[in-house]
C-alpha cells in the first residue's frame, strides 16, 4: 500500500501522454461529432487507426491487434490518461471493447483477421445484439432462433436496445441454437453483417430527445448467416457472454469516476450533499485501484458498478435540485466543452440526471448487482 | 498509487484475526498483555488500522484504541501502561480517562502528560457498557484532534459494522420462514448488499486515511475527515438494516448483536458525527 505510483507504470503513462499530446485531433479537426455508438466520422476513424498502429488502442492486446501486451495496472493508466482529457480511444466503444475482444478471445485465427482487426482499425463498426423484448436481466432467456441448415444458420427473432445498430456494419448476435437444452446451454454467437437480407434495424429516440438515436430494435426474418460466422463453439455462447468482458468490466468504474469528477467541477458548492460526492469519488477510486489485485473475487466488480453508478445518479440529482428553476433550461450547457467528448455530458442538468440511469440499468441493473453481491460475496441462498 | 495490502500486511491481518478469535473469552488484563507482547501498540498507521479493524470486530474491551490513537500521537511516545488524551478543548467524553495510567492533555501551553491518578476523571454512564468514557476536569484545554484518533475510531467502527453484517448473514441463512431461509428473499439480500457496499466504502476511506498519515501526505486532514464521516454513515445503515434484518431476536439483551450495534453507534458519536466531518470537507 502506498500513495506514490509505480515508476514502471509512470513511464508507460508518460509515453502515452506524449503520444496523445502529439496526435490528438484539434477542435477544428474533430467535426462532425459522433451521433451514435457506432457512428464513427472520418476524423475519428483516422484517430482510432493512429492509436491502433501505435499500439495504443487496446494496450492489453498483442501488437498485431492494436496493443502492446500491457498489464492491468498499465491499462488503468492508459484509461486514466484518456479520461483526464475527456476523450475516447474509439467512438465505437462496444465494437472495440466487447465485440473485437470476444472475437480475439473465442474466435478462430481467420475470424480474428477477418473481423476483429477491421473493427479495431475502424474499417468497420460493430454493435452488440444481446437484449430482447423478453430477455433483459434474464439474458439467458433469449429466444432469437438460429437453425443450422446446410452451411448456413437461418435466424429469426428480434433484438432491442442494440446500441448503434443502425450505424453498424456487423452485429455480434446471441441466438438460441438448441431450444431443447437448458437455457444457458443452447445459446451461440453469430456475427451478422447488417446488410444481410432480412435484417431490419429501427432506431428509436431516448428520453433525452426524439432524434437521439442510439438504441435500435433489430428484426431478423429468415436471415441466412454463413456457418463460418459462428464465434466460439456451438451452444457455448454463454461462455462468450461471460468471458470476454473481463478487463472492460474491471475498468468500468473509471467512467463513473469521470462523471463524478465532472460533477465535482461543475456543481461545486458548500451544500451538504457535495461532501458525499467528494467522498464517493475518493472511495470509488480506492476500490477501483484495489480491484487491480490478482486475487480479487470477480463478483466485487458488481460493488464497483453498483456504487459508482448510484453515486453518479445521486450526485446528478442533487446538482439538478441545487440549481433550482435554472435546471428547467434545456438545452443548456452545464459543463466545460471538451471537443473530443460526446455532447451528452455537457448537456442540461436534467439530461445528465436522466442519462445516469444508463449506469444503473444497462449492463446488469442495480437490483441484479445487489443479488450478485448477496449471493456470490455474502453467500446468501439463490 | 497502490491500494492493496502487501504480503507482510496480509500476514499481520491473518495473525490478528486468529489471535482475536482465539482470545475472545480471555479476561481483559490477559488480552491487554497479549497485545503488548505482540507489539501491536508500536504498529505504524496502516498496520495499526489492520489491528484496530479486528479489535472493533471483536468489541475489544481494553484501552488499546485510546492508548494507540489518542495518547501516542499527542505525547509522541507510548505510555507506561495504558494511556489516553484530552484534545477536545473541554474534557468531555474522554475515552478511558477513568482507567488510563497516563493522560496527555492538549493545553494552551502545548501537550502536558500526567499520571492518570493525578487527573480528576469521572466515568459517565453511556449506552454502550463495554466502553469507558469519562469527564476530565482541567482548565486551559484547547482543541486539536489528531488524525490518527479519527482514523482509529473510523476503522474500529468499520470493524463493528463488519461484525454486524456477519451476524446478520449467519442469521438470515439459518432463519426459516415460509419454508425457506429468509436470506433467499430479495428484500433481505438487497439490504445486506447495501451494508456490504457501505462497509467497503468506509473501509477504503479509513485505510486511505491511515496511508496518508503513514506518509504524512498533505491530504491527511481531509482524508481523516472523510474516513470518520464515511464510518459514521456506514454505521447508520448497518445499525438500521442490521437490527431490522435480525427481527425481534436483535431486540434482546442476550443476543450478541446489541453489543456491536452500540459499539458502532458510539463510534460515530465520539469525536464528531458524520455530519460534523462532512461539514469539515466543505471548507
Amino acid at each position: 500500500m502506498r500513495l506514490a505510483a509505480d515508476p514502471e507504470i509512470e513511464e508507460f503513462r508518460a509515453e502515452f501522454a506524449a503520444f496523445l499530446d502529439a496526435n490528438l485531433p484539434t477542435a477544428e479537426e474533430a467535426v462532425p461529432r459522433a451521433k451514435s455508438s457506432a457512428d464513427v466520422p472520418p476524423w475519428a476513424r483516422e484517430w482510432q487507426r493512429k492509436l491502433f498502429d501505435a499500439g495504443w488502442l487496446v494496450p492489453g492486446n498483442p501488437p498485431e491487434y492494436g496493443g502492446r501486451n500491457a498489464s492491468l495496472p498499465q491499462l488503468l493508466a492508459h484509461a486514466e490518461e484518456l479520461s483526464r482529457r475527456r476523450i475516447y480511444h474509439s467512438f465505437n466503444p462496444q465494437g472495440v471493447g466487447i465485440i473485437a475482444a470476444s472475437i480475439l478471445s473465442f474466435g478462430t485465427e481467420e475470424q480474428k483477421q477477418r473481423w476483429a482487426a477491421p473493427i479495431l482499425r475502424a474499417d468497420i463498426t460493430a454493435a452488440l445484439g444481446m437484449s430482447e423484448p423478453g430477455a433483459g436481466s434474464d439474458l439467458a432467456g433469449l429466444r432469437t432462433r438460429a437453425a443450422l441448415e446446410g452451411d448456413h444458420f437461418v435466424v429469426n427473432g428480434q433484438k432491442v436496445w442494440t446500441s448503434g445498430a443502425h450505424d453498424a456494419d456487423v452485429l455480434l448476435t446471441f441466438v438460441r441454437t438448441d431450444p431443447t437444452a437448458p437455457k444457458h446451454k443452447g445459446i451461440s454467437v453469430l456475427l451478422i453483417p447488417t446488410d444481410t437480407e432480412g435484417v431490419v434495424r429501427r432506431p428509436f429516440g431516448s428520453i433525452a430527445h426524439p432524434d437521439d438515436f442510439d438504441f435500435n430494435e433489430v428484426f431478423f426474418t429468415d436471415v441466412r448467416v454463413p456457418k463460418e460466422n459462428l464465434i466460439g463453439p456451438l451452444n457455448e455462447g454463454w461462455k462468450v457472454a461471460n468471458g470476454s468482458l473481463g478487463h472492460e468490466r474491471t475498468l468500468l468504474w473509471l467512467s463513473y469516476a469521470e462523471r463524478l469528477e465532472d460533477l465535482i467541477r461543475d456543481a461545486a458548492c458548500d451544500e451538504e450533499w457535495y461532501a458525499t460526492l467528494l467522498m464517493d469519488f475518493q472511495a470509488l477510486k480506492l476500490l477501483g485501484y484495489r480491484q487491480l489485485g490478482a486475487d480479487r473475487n470477480p463478483a466485487e466488480v458488481s460493488v464497483l458498478k453498483l456504487f459508482g453508478s448510484e453515486a453518479v445518479q445521486n450526485a446528478t440529482l442533487r446538482a439538478l435540485e441545487a440549481h433550482g428553476t435554472e435546471s428547467l433550461l434545456h438545452p443548456a450547457s452545464t459543463a466545460a466543452h471538451f471537443h473530443m467528448n460526446m455532447e451528452v455530458f455537457s448537456s442540461s442538468w436534467f439530461e445528465r440526471y436522466a442519462r445516469s440511469f444508463g449506469g444503473t440499468i444497462a449492463g446488469g441493473t442495480s437490483e441484479i448487482q445487489r443479488n450478485i453481491i448477496a449471493e456470490r460475496i455474502l453467500g446468501l441462498p439463490r | 498509487m497502490e491500494f492493496e495490502f502487501d504480503e507482510d500486511q496480509r500476514m499481520l491481518q491473518r495473525l490478528v484475526r486468529e489471535t482475536v478469535a482465539k482470545s475472545r473469552a480471555l479476561p481483559e488484563e490477559q488480552l491487554w498483555s497479549t497485545y503488548l507482547e505482540l507489539g501491536w501498540l508500536e504498529a505504524p498507521p496502516v498496520e495499526l488500522a489492520i489491528i484496530l479493524e479486528e479489535l472493533g470486530y471483536a468489541a475489544d474491551p481494553t484501552p488499546f484504541l485510546a492508548t494507540a490513537t489518542w495518547f501516542a500521537p499527542l505525547a509522541g511516545r507510548l505510555p507506561n501502561g495504558s494511556g489516553t488524551a484530552v484534545f477536545d478543548g473541554v474534557g468531555e467524553f474522554v475515552l478511558d480517562a477513568d482507567r488510563a495510567d497516563e493522560i496527555a492533555l492538549l493545553t494552551a501551553d502545548g501537550v502536558v502528560v500526567r499520571e492518570g491518578a493525578e487527573v480528576r476523571a469521572e466515568r459517565v454512564a453511556v449506552f454502550d457498557p463495554t466502553i469507558h468514557v469519562a469527564r476530565v476536569e482541567q482548565s486551559e484545554l484547547v482543541a486539536g484532534v489528531p488524525e490518527l484518533a479519527l482514523m482509529g475510531l473510523a476503522i474500529s467502527t468499520v470493524g463493528s459494522c463488519r461484525r454486524i453484517l456477519d451476524l446478520v448473514v449467519a442469521h438470515v441463512k439459518q432463519r426459516q420462514q415460509f419454508g425457506v431461509a429468509i436470506g433467499s428473499f430479495q428484500a433481505v439480500k438487497h439490504k445486506a448488499a447495501d451494508m456490504y457496499v457501505a462497509i467497503e466504502r468506509a473501509r477504503a476511506l479509513a485505510l486511505y486515511s491511515a496511508l496518508t498519515i503513514a506518509e504524512d501526505a498533505p491530504e491527511r486532514a481531509r482524508a481523516a475527515a472523510m474516513a470518520k464521516a464515511a464510518a459514521g454513515e456506514c454505521q447508520r445503515l448497518c445499525f438500521q438494516s442490521g437490527f431490522q434484518l435480525f427481527g425481534a431476536m436483535g431486540y434482546t439483551w442476550e443476543n450478541e448483536l446489541q453489543i456491536h450495534l452500540k459499539r458502532a453507534k458510539a463510534g460515530d458519536l465520539l469525536l464528531g458525527t458524520a455530519a460534523v466531518h462532512r461539514k469539515a470537507l466543505l471548507v
